[in-house]
């Protein structure tokens, strides 16, 4: 596969939290424990390369809540490999993950 | 909805993300915001702890946004630039929509013009190395009379001239074309002397070119003949077996022998035929200056080196002729000769009113540019906690600077394409008005090297323009330029607004002030009397080629039975024939025996502009008789041996009598005609040209049974009623006198009136043209500022009206405002106006440069339609309720 970036522990660490269902950037922000400021530009980075791929939670359950609706992350085919990749590169990140609270992040239709 | 804490610090950093991904990047961040916040309300921890996280967590988002906004610009870089600025623009048609309509028009203008000036003048004369042809020509009485080149001249060129690879001469010449025996048509073309095709270096595209056997004298008519690839197509059908044939062309049979390529044409793309000149050196005149003469610079030659060989030759011509009278009279009148560039000649009275219109449209550009570089300091001022924020966070000065480059760019583009769309349009309405003697019209196109001027205005435009705010926002001290213009409103953005405005007025007036000068021209030129009545007279040419009649009695008794039978027909209220209606330029100019004014040898000759008339002419053509009478059937050398002289002419040479009796040469020795009448003075060359003394010959002239008449006369009409329906009865009346003898150029004389105001009137609408549209893109520029200053100023305004101004102060406040800056473009204008006029000297006639009534009018009419332009905005102002503008606040 190609290496148009270089598999460093905040990228692999990013891709696990989305592999293991913290789908949101504040919940992979919670769930990775990186400083703030380096998450989203990760993210973004990721998408741009066809890693992750983003879309929209659905309206009407957000307008429910009364909040408006997230934008929400999720592996690529590209991704999974990917994510295979790092996890082999930090295989110690397999043990910081734990699937997310369902009841207070639900998860998008 | 519900936003969390730290939503403004999104709102402020969502500047920074390119203008495309803003939103959604905007929303993302909102939802993530709300979500948390949401969660944290749940959980019980709504304090201001909890606050103060959420708002640190918020924080973050600035530098998501740096690296968005680095990630539009390094990836794709100016394309993303490109992108973003034509969303903006998008966003904001009205701005966009004007904008680029200005532009679309100052560049459209621009172009049209550049296409005129470079096909007229910039372009090369379609000829191989075309730089090294030149026009000769000559001089007589200082100067006073512009001559072409005669035969002898011609021969004693040719030998002794080093300097020159080829000379040539050509001369107007006609035929009657009677392939179809019921349709005679008559087409123009040029006598050429063979070395023609050799000096121009085009050859003919089938067959050959003139050798010297076709040009030789023999006394009669030439008997070959090469078409124009045009008359090849239409009166032969393009067939290529034509080379070889004879056809009766004139009643002389001619053997066509070539056809030149497409195209070509010399000296007018219309040019149909070329005969051989024949010159006989044996009698070659060499003061008859009959043909235009044209040459081929050898290696190294400049005009100007010929001039000074051919000058030296012209000092020397009694070496060459000893003894010969006409040498003698060439040097009384002071010959002198001219080498110029052949394009030069040709084009040579157009360029000065091209290059003023181009100058005209090129300030036309610099009002719209104004106008644009307004709505943009205006829009960049909306942006500016934008700009702020970035400079904030450490944006480069480039990275400020380059979404106005890229707005400025697509603006430019637009506008751009666009205006080469308005050109083209424009190019086609201009040359459809323009007048048929401007030369080389017909090559006038857009082509690639008009499109690079486009490109090169439009860029030019973009600077101009787009300069402001780069200059504006470009600097090094940004962040803290900002500041204060943020907090003081910045009086510098006024004054550069201020300054564009008295810019544009100024540069209004200047083309207003042109126009104007234009207007009295065409006024002046209208009102000046003709010497004629041009209302219902209709004139033709009829050549009767010596093929058709050849004994030159006959020929004129044709004229005279013509007018007869014109005379009877019903509706007709006078009929007679001339060489060349007036208007038409001079068909004669030569020296003058008048019995009782005899000059010496040593005396300059008395010269006068002569032409040929026969009886009925005065009457139809509405030339006042002053003195005497005008010509009557039976005058002419074959019978009474009369003349008759214009006003001028007999006041010059008779003022304290009457011209009536005295007696003028008429060719032959002691040959005398009599002054039979003195008549009006006309205008011969044109309105702008004061009328010149003038001869009127009898048609027929000649002693003792040799008689010769003009053979080309110009007939003239005058009907009741329109006289363009005349037409038909002229054409069935001169068939039935000689079926294969055609009419051509039929006019009416009140289109011959107009020929001659044509150019006058042409640089006129495209002053008046360019001046509207300059004085509309000003007003717009006044409106749009004083609207500007209303909107920013409405809370003082309020604070005014509330202390006790009443609406008529606040209005006179405003349009105070915008008089002053009227006023002071309408001085500015005035003096530049006094200086950039003298260019216009050339072109105007019967008014001043420099003429007060037209810098009156023109400032006043300026200064008041500027107060009106201000007035729409002042009222706004005057409306402002004080307890509204001082709330919003």
């Amino acid at each position: 596969m190609d290496r148009e970036y270089s598999m460093t522990y905040p990228t692999a660490a990013v891709l696990m939290a989305i592999r293991h269902g913290h789908r949101y950037g504040f919940d992979v922000m919670d769930a990775t424990g990186l400083p703030d400021g380096t998450v989203y530009p990760i993210l973004r980075r990721l998408e741009r390369r066809g890693v992750l791929t983003a879309a929209w939670e659905d309206e009407a359950k957000a307008h429910r809540e009364q909040r408006p609706a997230r934008r929400y992350y999720r592996l690529t085919a590209k991704g999974q490999a990917t994510a295979d990749e790092a996890l082999a590169r930090f295989p110690a990140l397999r043990r910081i993950f734990v699937a997310p609270d369902r009841g207070a992040d639900p998860r998008p239709a | 909805m519900t936003k969390g804490p730290g939503s403004w610090l999104v709102d402020a950093a969502s500047l920074l993300v390119p203008s495309g991904r803003r939103d959604q990047w905007r929303r993302e961040w909102e939802a993530e915001l709300a979500w948390a916040w949401q969660r944290h309300a749940r959980q019980g921890e709504s304090g201001l702890g909890a606050r103060l996280r959420l708002t640190v967590r918020a924080a973050s988002c600035v530098t998501d946004a740096i690296h968005e906004r680095r990630e539009g610009m390094t990836m794709t870089g100016m394309w993303n630039d490109v992108r973003f600025a034509l969303r903006g623009l998008l966003r904001n048609p009205g701005f966009t929509a004007i904008a680029v309509l200005t532009l679309a028009l100052g560049i459209g203008a621009n172009t049209a013009v550049f296409t005129l000036v470079d096909g007229v003048l910039l372009s090369p004369l379609p000829f191989p190395e075309s730089d090294r042809l030149v026009s000769i020509s000559h001089l007589g009485r200082d100067g006073q009379d512009k001559l072409p080149v005669s035969t002898g001249l011609y021969l004693l060129y040719r030998e002794q001239v080093k300097s020159m690879e080829g000379i040539a001469l050509h001369q107007g010449a006609g035929l009657n074309l009677a392939l179809d025996e019921n349709d005679p048509i008559r087409v123009d073309g040029q006598f050429v002397t063979p070395s023609f095709f050799d000096v121009l270096e085009v050859q003919p595209a089938l067959g050959r070119a003139f050798t010297g056997e076709d040009a030789r004298p023999t006394g009669t008519p030439p008997t070959t003949v090469i078409l124009s690839e045009g008359l090849w197509r239409r009166a032969f059908g393009a067939d290529p077996a034509v080379i070889g044939r004879s056809f009766v062309m004139s009643g002389t049979n001619r053997t066509v022998v070539g056809v030149m390529p497409a195209g070509f044409g010399y000296p007018t793309r219309a040019t149909q035929f070329y005969l051989p000149l024949a010159i006989d050196p044996a009698t070659a005149p060499i003061a008859g200056f009959s043909a235009d003469g044209i040459a081929r610079l050898g290696p190294g030659a400049t005009p100007e080196s010929l001039g000074k060989e051919l000058t030296g030759l012209i000092a020397r011509l009694p070496e060459f002729y000893p003894g010969n009278g006409q040498v003698t009279f060439l040097a009384s009148v002071g010959l002198a000769v001219t080498v110029s560039d052949l394009k030069e000649s040709i084009v040579g009275d157009v360029t000065r009113a091209l290059w003023i219109l181009l100058g005209t449209v090129a300030f036309v550009l610099l009002i719209a540019c104004a106008n644009v570089a307004n709505l943009f300091l205006v829009r960049a001022e909306g942006r500016h906690r934008e700009l702020a924020l970035r400079a904030a966070v450490g944006a480069s000065r480039a990275a400020v600077i380059r979404p106005f480059v890229a707005e400025t760019g697509v603006l430019a583009l637009l506008g751009g394409a666009l205006g080469v769309a308005v050109a083209a349009a424009a190019v086609r309405v201009a040359t459809a008005l323009a007048p048929s003697d401007i030369p080389r019209l017909d090559e006038v196109a857009i082509d690639p090297r008009v499109l690079g001027f486009t490109a090169a205005v439009t860029l030019l435009a973009a600077a101009l323009f787009g300069m402001l705010p780069v200059i504006r926002y470009g600097r090094a001290d940004l962040s803290s330029q900002l500041k204060e213009g943020g907090e003081r409103g910045g009086t510098g953005r006024h004054r550069v607004r201020h300054a564009l405005v008295i810019g544009q007025v100024a540069l209004a007036l200047v083309l207003l002030v042109g126009s104007g000068l234009m207007l009295r021209s065409f006024v002046a030129l209208r009102s000046v009397d003709p010497g004629f009545d041009p209302e219902g007279v209709l004139t033709a040419r009829i050549v009767i080629p010596n093929g058709e009649i050849s004994d030159n009695l006959a020929s004129a008794e044709f004229f005279r039975q013509l007018i007869t039978r014109l005379e009877a027909q019903p509706g007709v209220e006078g009929a007679g024939a001339v060489r060349c209606v007036p208007l038409s330029g001079l068909c004669g100019l030569g020296d003058v025996t008048v019995e009782d004014h005899p000059r010496g040898d040593d005396e300059m000759p008395i010269m006068a502009a002569q032409t040929s008339a026969e009886f009925g002419y005065f009457e139809a053509m509405g030339i006042d008789v002053i003195e005497g009478r005008g010509f009557e059937r039976g005058d002419g050398a074959d019978g009474t041996p009369a003349v008759v002289v214009s006003e001028s002419f007999a006041k010059r040479w008779w003022p304290n009598g009457s011209a009536l009796g005295r007696r003028i040469g008429g060719g032959g020795p002691d040959q005398w005609l009599e002054i039979v009448g003195v008549v009006a003075d006309v205008h011969q060359e044109g309105l702008d040209v004061p009328a010149q003394d003038l001869v009127y010959f009898p048609a027929v002239l000649g002693a003792n049974g040799q008689f010769f008449g003009s053979r080309t006369m110009d007939v003239v009409v005058r009907v009741a009623g329109d006289p363009t329906s005349f037409l038909p009865v002229l054409r069935r009346e001169v068939q039935a006198l000689q079926p294969r003898i055609p009419i051509s150029n039929p006019r009416t004389m009140t289109e011959v009136f107009a020929t001659s105001t044509a150019r006058t009137s042409f640089t006129m609408v495209m002053l008046a043209t360019a001046a509207g549209t300059a004085l509309i893109l000003g007003l717009v520029g006044i409106y749009g500022v004083i609207s500007y200053v209303v909107s920013q100023r409405t809370r003082e305004i309020g604070v005014r009206m509330a202390l006790g101004a009443s609406a008529p102060a606040v209005r006179g406040m405003v349009v105070r405002q915008g008089a002053v800056l009227a006023g002071v473009g309408v001085v500015l204008g005035l003096i530049a106006s006094a200086w950039l006029s003298r260019v216009m000297g050339s072109l105007l006639f019967g008014v001043s440069a420099r003429d007060p009534i037209t810098y009156g009018g023109v400032a006043a009419a300026l200064a008041l339609v500027a107060v009106l332009a201000s007035w729409l905005p002042a009222r706004r102002a005057a409306g402002v309720d004080p307890a509204i503008a001082l709330r919003n606040e």
